[in-house]
């Protein structure tokens, strides 16, 4: 079966894009499924009472959950084409508490064309961040997707 | 190790041996190996509560046609998959009916460094990764090595204790292939804090 590849192209993106937004509630239902899912199972991510026992308000989204959202984030938009290669700047300022809503946010900041091992790859830098109800909660980071480019126009866009 | 002394007006210095250890691997090189291969079902149940929807993770005709052998892990799923496993046949993991007792040993909580004071309270604070490639379902990943490359002592609004970067390799070897060189298939950098937690009267 030969099946058919859905997503951007390099020169489809352009600095200053916003990316969909991803909104996220965070319920104990959720982050239950998370902490079963991503192996992290530290009770202050499921469990009032402990989280309050370490200083915390409420149980909070796990790190591997925050971060995942970003990968969901990007992967809605960039669609099946594109390749996550870094995250830099995955910054954790503040707890993602459940009972809240939790925004994920992008922003292409950088584009540019490198030679990769098959020939030319984009290389698209996107600016992501979560807000929950009190503002940013993690980043603003940087997630570096690679995209396919059309060879005929890529050294115009380098 | 010394005691929390978080009360001391002094408190980082009880954190110095742990900055002096700074470029120190905790691991020795070592690989932590996930507690399993990264497989189909798992990456499934990962994709649930993010409702991540790519068939990349799920359709193996399309993962084949992106020129992957199997279906890929999400790439965030480095986490996930190099935290080993939670129990081994024979051990006991809950030894008290408390309703909050925390298990006997957990594979991702604060670790006692065997230096510095002990800690009660942790969180990750940041992290950075980079991937050489795409994972695919078939592979078994591990962490070498747990270098420190920071400590900064600091009291926060939850406790006193120290910010601390830990950098690994991330590597791969094909699932029950345990003699296998590791392949490395990216890095991570993790940030944490480790903290006693302020008493109540203290807040």
């Amino acid at each position: 079966m030969n099946a058919t590849l859905n997503g951007r192209r390099f020169d489809e993106v352009a600095v200053g894009e916003q990316l969909p937004e991803v909104a996220l509630p965070l319920t104990v239902y959720r982050l239950v499924m998370a902490a079963g899912s991503n192996r992290d199972f530290n009770s202050i991510h499921h469990n009032t009472e402990y989280a309050r026992s370490t200083g915390a308000e409420e149980m909070y989204a796990n790190t591997s959950f925050l971060m995942s959202s970003w990968e969901r984030l990007i992967r809605d938009w960039c669609g099946d084409t594109g390749r996550i290669r870094a995250i830099r700047g995955f910054r954790m300022r503040s707890f993602n508490y459940v009972g809240t809503t939790m925004r994920v946010l992008g922003e292409v900041v950088a584009t540019r064309v490198e030679d990769g091992a098959d020939g030319p790859v984009g290389v698209v830098e996107v600016a992501v961040r979560c807000e929950g109800p009190k503002g940013t909660t993690v980043g603003p980071g940087t997630v570096e997707v690679l995209l396919p480019v059309d060879t005929s126009q890529s050294e115009e866009k380098a | 190790m010394s005691s929390t002394g978080a009360t001391s007006a002094d408190w980082t210095a009880e954190w110095q041996e742990v900055i002096d250890a700074i470029g120190r691997d905790f691991l020795d090189g070592a690989t932590t190996w996930g507690g399993d291969p990264v497989e189909r079902g798992a990456i499934r149940r990962y994709l649930e509560p993010l409702e991540l929807d790519s068939p990349l993770h799920t359709d193996v005709d399309v993962a084949r046609a992106a020129g992957h052998e199997d279906v890929t892990m999400p790439a965030t799923g480095v986490i996930a998959w190099t935290i080993p496993a939670a129990w081994q046949p024979g051990q006991v993991l809950f030894d008290s009916d408390a309703r909050d007792a925390q298990p006997v040993q957990t594979a991702i909580n604060n670790q006692d460094l065997g230096i510095g004071p002990k800690t009660t309270g942790f969180f990750g604070t940041d992290i950075e990764l980079d991937f050489d490639r795409e994972v695919v379902a078939g592979e078994h990943l591990g962490r070498r090595g747990k270098r420190l490359v920071a400590c900064k002592p600091k009291e926060t609004g939850v406790g006193r204790g120290a910010f601390m970067t830990w950098e690994s390799e991330i590597v791969s070897r094909p699932a029950g292939v345990v003699d296998a060189e590791p392949e490395v298939v990216g890095r991570i950098r993790i940030g944490t804090y480790a903290y006693v937690p302020h008493q109540k009267e203290e807040q």
